[in-house]
């Protein structure tokens, strides 16, 4: 799993590109990383992770998605995913997380 | 009959290794890779549930996974050196925060019951388990 900043973001939104497989070895990573960069930029209020590379998410992933909603929204801040595979959105469909927070796909 | 099996031991390390065996032996069998990717995600939950709660994540624990397809079903059976644990006594919803670990819970078993049609649970003699699970091919996804 590798997590980048991407080019287009600014101090209030954050535009991250998410690659690989998230699963019960690389989610815990994920939410390390969201929380380090939250706390480098104090001023977020967006944040659109890019899944074009994501493919594979296991529900130790999708827990991690769920517990970063539950973290963010307190804040004020709202997380997106974009450009998700259909393998990737079936398995976020089929937990419901996808009524949850805005996810489009490929 | 296609069989296939893949032995490992009791490591979350492995998780890959199953995903790339499901994936590399189904393939050629299940032409959509949604279904393909329920099925790879229900088998590694199976997996991962035995991998850290009935073995503790000891490597030393081996396991064994074998894949069978006859006609328009695939079997697939999971020989665990732990007891069993009841998967149809989970919740039929996953838990959004879990009581003992203030983390989501029972995503890995609702998907797992989502996905495959059938699970039967039994006990071997020794105190280890076989769980079975069956997937209906004909039909594209359950969703």
């Amino acid at each position: 799993m590798q997590i980048e900043l991407l080019s287009g973001s600014t101090d209030t939104h954050l535009k991250l590109a998410l690659s690989g497989e998230l699963d019960a070895i690389t989610a815990p990573k994920l939410y390390e990383n969201l929380n380090r960069l939250l706390q480098q930029h104090t001023k977020v209020q967006q944040i659109t992770l890019n899944c074009r590379g994501l493919t594979y998410l296991s529900s130790a992933g999708a827990g991690i998605l769920l517990m970063s909603i539950d973290n963010f929204t307190p804040k004020g801040i709202t997380l997106e995913l974009t450009e998700v595979q259909p393998e990737v959105y079936n398995i976020l469909d089929l937990l419901g997380l996808t009524k949850l927070m805005p996810v489009n796909h490929v | 009959m296609y069989k296939a099996s893949l032995q490992f031991g009791a490591t979350t390390d492995n998780l890959p290794i199953i995903r790339h065996f499901v994936q590399t032996h189904l393939r050629n069998h299940i032409p959509s890779s949604v279904t393909l990717n329920q099925i790879t995600v229900a088998i590694e939950e199976l997996c991962a549930n035995s991998i850290l709660h009935g073995n503790a994540e000891d490597p030393q624990k081996e396991l064994r996974l074998e894949l069978r397809l006859q006609g328009d079903k695939l079997h697939i059976y999971l020989y665990d050196p732990a007891p069993p644990y009841d998967i149809h006594s989970y919740p039929s919803e996953p838990t959004l925060l879990r009581a003992d670990t203030n983390r989501p819970g029972g995503f890995g078993i609702y998907l797992i019951r989502r996905i495959i049609d059938k699970i039967h649970i039994k006990r071997r003699r020794g105190g280890s388990s076989v769980y079975h699970m069956v997937k209906q091919l004909s039909h594209e996804s359950k969703s």
